[in-house]
């Protein structure tokens, strides 16, 4: 389907023109010279219109070695949906010019209780980020079991863009978002709409949140309401 | 900082307008840059419009058959994407009469949403029933029903109830489909509802006192619904079977993505699981899915999952020799799968103009 991967190019070609322009940054996600550990825990509620009401927990611990390397680890816990995972992730970073670069590699395991169905997700990606933007590029392999079956899914292609109205040094900041993964999942063509927001109360603690808007169907197949959620949680640093 | 801010408030706008020109670079005509990411009619909408039309329709789709018919076929065809010219749907049912194919199960985007589109399909159907109801009616003719009244029976079903007795007119082409993303652009739906009635249905093949099920269910937006998960869940299409010998469903979406460069989207994953599940608990011998214009066939779990390449004429200018399969159900109950070819050109305006049909938008 060419006119996607048109969609695609022509999204990341206006985002960058948009942002053409000199900017400043200092990272958000990669290591501040002083705290080496960051813990997060968020809340998520909303609605699935095939599990109903949804209300969830996620918690996430990373370590920086240093400016390049770091490591992270999560666990998701929606307790309606019946939905249990967690994840580790290794990144790199580097910045050339103006631009910081991050390389990822990720595994996700997830079990879906209601379904017996447990689900294995490898990914690797490269983020790119400016002050107000970022865009990630990458492939998953998602495999599920269910009925003493396998299926191992063709790979996926991972993208993802996100916008801020504000530079990420600031204490406080809006975007938008959007992208065929979350946290604790990644889909193919089934495109996650976001509006994410923080406000950073000193350099060791930071409000954040997300409502996203999850629709089933992506493009000519005219979306349908699929899930709605909101989460709001605390990212806290320390040396 | 006030002119950072109207810098990033006014790069803002243009990304939003550069974002919004680019989706409707990505829109062929069907699809109007509004209804790519909002739908013109909702899974909900359409499905409680079906389940209101089949209630007035669903006893006429059923079929018991009579005892000297010891196994049966049905042709399944997908992604047709009918302009002006219908004659991909015109052989398969051309082949189907032939071959004495009970009836004709379509998996969606059978036509790309123009009223002229339509016209033309309208035309070509009623052309195929003719020649359906030619081959396989019979006028009833007794103490109750005269000449002049006019009913029919078909010679392949048991006469048992006042269903089984209807007027020309009110037989119809057993042609099943399931509507497609292509078929709800530009209310599309209305089109569709117009000629096909129902896009969330079953009905039952019953032979030699055994029963077939057959499951329509509408995935046109790349999700069943809140509503018709509901109804499914509820048994809201039928409730009263004793035994099953198969279970047949057919949906547009599919579920698998027959290789890497196959970008069409399928469900999301909850649903994913959910169905994959539903499929199990129905027992489904075969699971027909469309959308994604590929050929796959495999098992998974104890289903056979099917997914049909398309058989319209830009895909397949020159036609193919599997765009359709049959399926025979034996005595014993085995389905057999077998490809069927497709081989007509797409006529000529002229051609088509001969035959009556339109070949220009209004």
């Amino acid at each position: 389907m060419p006119t996607l991967r048109q969609t695609i190019l022509f999204l990341v070609f206006s985002l960058t023109v948009s942002t053409a322009t000199a900017q400043y940054y200092s990272g958000d996600h990669q290591f501040d010279g002083e705290n080496k550990n960051e813990v997060s825990a968020s809340v998520t509620t909303g609605r699935n219109i095939i599990t109903g009401p949804a209300i969830g927990n996620t918690l996430h611990y990373k370590h920086y070695f240093n400016n390049h390397w770091s490591v992270d680890g999560g666990i998701n816990l929606q307790y309606t949906k019946g939905l249990y995972g967690y994840k580790a992730k290794g990144e790199y970073h580097i910045q050339v010019l103006s631009f910081h670069i991050f390389a990822s590699g990720e595994y996700m395991f997830n079990h879906y209780h209601s379904y017996n169905t447990n689900e294995n997700v490898g990914n690797m990606s490269l983020r790119f980020e400016r002050g107000y933007w970022d865009i990630t590029l990458g492939g998953s392999l998602i495999g599920y079991n269910m009925m003493g079956d396998h299926y191992t899914e063709p790979l996926t292609l991972t993208f993802g863009a996100h916008a801020t109205l504000r530079p990420r040094t600031n204490d406080w900041n809006v975007g938008l978002l959007f992208r065929n993964y979350d946290d604790f999942y990644y889909e193919n063509w089934n495109i996650n709409w976001g509006l994410d927001f923080y406000y950073r109360f000193n350099p060791k603690l930071k409000l954040f949140g997300e409502f996203n808007v999850r629709p089933a169907g992506s493009m000519s197949q005219l979306a349908s309401k699929y899930e709605t959620t909101g989460k709001v949680g605390l990212i806290y640093r320390w040396k | 900082m006030e002119i950072t801010m109207k810098k990033t408030i006014s790069y803002s706008l243009i990304t939003a307008a550069l974002l919004a020109i680019s989706i409707s670079f990505t829109s062929c005509e069907k699809v109007s840059p509004t209804g790519v990411l909002i739908g013109n009619t909702s899974v909900d909408d359409r499905v409680k419009q079906s389940l209101t039309n089949y209630t007035y329709i669903g006893d006429n789709m059923d079929f018991d058959l009579v005892d000297s018919i010891q196994e049966y076929s049905f042709l399944v065809g997908s992604d047709s994407h009918i302009t002006f010219d219908p004659g991909r749907l015109e052989e398969m049912i051309r082949i189907g009469i032939e071959n004495d194919d009970l009836f004709y199960c379509h998996l969606g985007d059978i036509v790309d949403t123009k009223p002229e589109y339509y016209y033309n399909t309208k035309l070509s159907l009623y052309d195929a029933s003719r020649l359906w109801k030619a081959k396989y009616l019979r006028q009833i003719i007794n103490e109750y029903y005269s000449e002049e009244i006019g009913i029919y029976i078909d010679k392949r079903i048991k006469n048992t109830s006042r269903d089984s007795y209807r007027t020309w007119e009110n037989w119809d082409l057993p042609f099943h489909p399931v509507v497609g993303n292509h078929d709800i652009t530009h209310n599309g739906w209305s089109l569709f509802c117009d000629l096909f009635k129902t896009s969330f249905y079953e009905f039952t093949v019953t032979i030699g006192g055994q029963y077939d099920r057959f499951i329509f269910l509408d995935s046109a937006n790349g999700t069943l619904g809140n509503f018709q998960i509901e109804r499914i869940e509820e048994k809201a299409l039928r409730d009263d079977y004793k035994e099953i010998r198969n279970t047949f469903v057919f949906t547009h979406t599919n579920i698998f993505r027959p290789a890497l460069n196959e970008f069409a989207s399928t469900y999301c994953r909850e649903e994913l699981y959910y169905i994959l599940n539903k499929l199990s608990e129905w027992n489904t011998t075969i699971a027909f899915w469309g959308h994604v214009h590929a050929w796959d066939d495999r098992m998974f779990g104890e289903v056979r999952h099917i997914t049909m390449p398309s058989m319209n004429f830009v895909d397949h200018p020159d036609g193919g020799d599997d765009l359709l399969v049959r399926v025979t159900v034996k005595k014993n109950g085995d389905a057999i799968v077998e490809p069927v070819g497709l081989h007509c050109k797409q006529r000529s305006k002229e051609e088509l103009e001969n035959e009556g049909y339109l070949t220009s938008t209004q």
